[in-house]
């Protein structure tokens, strides 16, 4: 009986607590960095990034899409070029293996 | 400068409509942050983002609501939002750590170190307990036992800023004295 009226009056303490919190304030130098914080953001976002409007960037997604539309059969055409240089080459005797080039020998 | 051109300044992000905002709330947002965060520099680095927010989201504000209501509005889910990142960084930790079986209302599993300048060093003990058992509430007892306890909010202001009925406002705050109560008597249970 004893230790529940020592357990409530402990609590009871304890809510009391908040009414001896005393105001806090704030650093005097709070509004001085806010403001810094706040128009460097936005000086920022204006000058960098101003010019790059919605309508620019669908157009330059739409420009990288084309670009690798056409790229990509263009990738067979330039295998086989390639091939056809390296046959060339061997049948003249001009291609390059490592051992002619080495140096050492 | 009249209301309207008040707010028609920050929403031009007019430096002087900014100057009159910091000067009008910067004490009430800090105060209100800092009943939720017993810490200063989480505080008011709280109060910092929640000014952020309100020059990128002032172009939403329609005017429906008081500025004061949504500028609290805005500050109470900030506050809400590092509680909950801190909760799940400490949950986290205490995984990775292994370190034991947790138990209820442990302090050392508190999302933030108290550094209440507004506490007194006798009650300092007791102001740990009190924010940890309020950091056991559920979020919206915790919202309203906080505006109403600690910030000294009135059941209107609070009813405008949560957007509940004042008498959910009452409901919720009555639950949150019982829960508080219990978990304040199991803690001191346990202490013995």
């Amino acid at each position: 009986m004893d230790t529940n009226k020592n357990i409530q009056s402990k609590i009871d303490s304890t809510l009391s607590v908040m009414d001896a919190i005393e105001t806090v304030n704030v650093s005097p130098f709070f509004k001085d960095k806010t403001m810094q914080r706040l128009f460097a953001e936005k000086e920022e976002t204006t000058t960098v990034w101003n010019w790059f409007t919605p309508k620019l960037q669908l157009a330059t997604l739409v420009c990288v899409v084309v670009l690798n539309v056409i790229a990509f059969p263009k990738l067979d055409d330039a295998t086989s070029y390639d091939e056809n240089v390296s046959e060339f080459a061997e049948s003249y005797g001009l291609s390059a293996s490592d051992d002619d080039t080495s140096i050492l020998n | 400068m009249t209301e309207n051109e008040y707010i028609g300044g920050l929403q031009n992000h007019n430096a002087n409509a900014y100057g009159r905002l910091l000067d009008d709330f910067q004490q009430k947002v800090f105060a209100t942050c800092i009943s939720f965060v017993p810490n200063k520099e989480d505080a008011e680095d709280i109060a910092q983002d929640v000014f952020v927010e309100v020059f990128n989201s002032i172009g939403k504000f329609k005017g429906n609501s008081k500025l004061s209501t949504w500028i609290y509005r805005i500050t109470t889910n900030k506050c809400l939002e590092f509680i909950r990142k801190r909760n799940t960084k400490k949950r986290f930790a205490f995984l990775q750590s292994i370190t034991g079986n947790e138990i209820p209302m442990d302090k050392t599993s508190y999302f933030t170190e108290m550094n209440h300048p507004g506490v007194i060093l006798e009650n300092k003990e007791k102001s740990e307990t009190l924010f940890c058992a309020i950091n056991e509430l559920p979020e919206a007892q915790k919202v309203v036992f906080t505006l109403h306890k600690v910030d000294g909010k009135s059941y209107q202001e609070i009813s405008d800023i949560t957007e509940k009925s004042v008498s959910s406002v009452e409901s919720l705050m009555f639950r949150a004295k019982k829960n508080l109560q219990n978990t304040l008597e199991n803690f001191y249970k346990n202490e013995n």
